[in-house]
């Protein structure tokens, strides 16, 4: 029963991202496959050298790299939407996976979420 | 009802980008429910041709779309509930 | 799978009354599930979905009344209402043991609704037999 969770949103302007991350960590916590899937503007989540103090939020940067830990079981990028933005792989953080936002993507977990 | 793979019930206006998320990670096969702002979709008359496309009345009606329904199917809550149980899969963009 | 079966629904509603359709579609696909013989496990409220909890929302009287709609209809088919805490507290929704907890000046929790954590999600998600989201439409 394993579940996707797709982040859509820009990190710091809207909640909706780190409310999704937190949804992930529940499902790892109670041993449930979780994936998370940043696409669109989503994909900032994932840019390297964040520092959000100046905006007085906490940088989301750390949160993610703790996920393997939580025991989130992949951290999944869309390819177009980290071209969109600039982002090559050598300026993404560790252990992000690339991957074609398509139906065949969705039809590997058995339920897929946004937060909002 | 139908045979459906994955419902995807867009309640995004078409010009969303969760819009042309779900539009783009839909399968052939697989249902497209509108309620809400996404029924508007009616009136780009750019319906997904691959896929079976139901549309909420009430919120058809709200917005004064029920002569432009097209090839989609009008359906009330009752019938979306039927939808989400013989779907193999939901997902709520 | 027939029709008449009974089957289960969580339903997690993110969109805030007044700012979004998601509590009304929620409330319509809800009815008429129970009118078709399924059972409602949970709903549950999330991000600003939280806010239909709310025991101090005063719309004008010409206006559908969300959060008093939705008490209703949960204490009417005995479904259990849950708020997300972590979503709750930061957006000002308190019950009188975390009014206590934090020292705030007053509760302002609808019954029947609880407040709980997202394990309480997690949890329908595996129990029932489709979780249905509500989000803001935008």
């Amino acid at each position: 029963m394993s579940t996707l969770i797709m982040i859509d949103q820009p990190p710091y302007g809207a909640w909706t991202g780190r409310e999704a991350l937190d949804m992930a960590f529940s499902l790892a916590a109670f041993d449930q496959p979780a994936s998370l899937l940043f696409t669109g503007a989503g994909v900032n989540w994932l840019r390297q050298s964040q520092d959000a103090g100046g905006i007085g939020q906490k940088t989301v940067e750390k949160n993610l790299s703790a996920a393997p830990i939580f025991g989130i079981e992949a951290i999944l990028a869309d390819r177009a939407s980290c071209k969109s933005y600039g982002l090559e792989e050598s300026s993404l953080i560790d252990g992000v996976t690339l991957v074609n936002n398509d139906a065949a993507l969705l039809s590997e977990y058995d339920h897929t979420a946004f937060a909002g | 009802m139908t045979d459906i793979q994955t419902l995807h019930i867009l309640n995004k206006s078409p010009e969303h980008p969760r819009a042309n998320r779900c539009m783009e990670m839909m399968a052939a096969g697989d249902g497209l429910l509108l309620t809400g702002s996404g029924v508007l979709l009616l009136a780009t008359g750019q319906l997904p041709d691959a896929s079976k496309v139901f549309a909420l009345a009430p919120d058809v009606d709200a917005r004064g779309l029920g002569h432009i329904a097209g090839n989609a199917i009008s359906v009330d809550f009752t019938e979306m509930v039927t939808l989400t149980l013989e779907a193999q899969k939901v997902i709520s963009w | 799978m027939s029709e008449t079966a009974s089957e289960t629904f969580t339903l997690v509603i993110t969109g805030a009354p007044y700012s979004s359709q998601a509590p009304e579609t929620a409330l319509g696909f809800a009815q008429a599930a129970v009118n078709a013989g399924h059972r409602i496990d949970r709903v549950f409220l999330y991000g600003d979905g939280v806010h239909l909890a709310s025991a101090l929302c005063a719309p004008p009287s010409d206006e559908t009344h969300w959060p008093e709609e939705w008490s209703r209809f949960l204490a009417d088919h005995s479904i259990s209402g849950v708020a997300c805490i972590a979503s709750a507290l930061r957006r000002g929704l308190v019950d009188e043991t975390e009014q206590k907890r934090y020292e705030l000046p007053a509760a302002n929790l609808r019954h029947p609704f609880e407040i709980a954590g997202l394990g309480e999600w997690v949890e329908g998600r595996i129990k029932s037999t489709r979780t249905l989201y509500f989000h803001a439409g935008d």
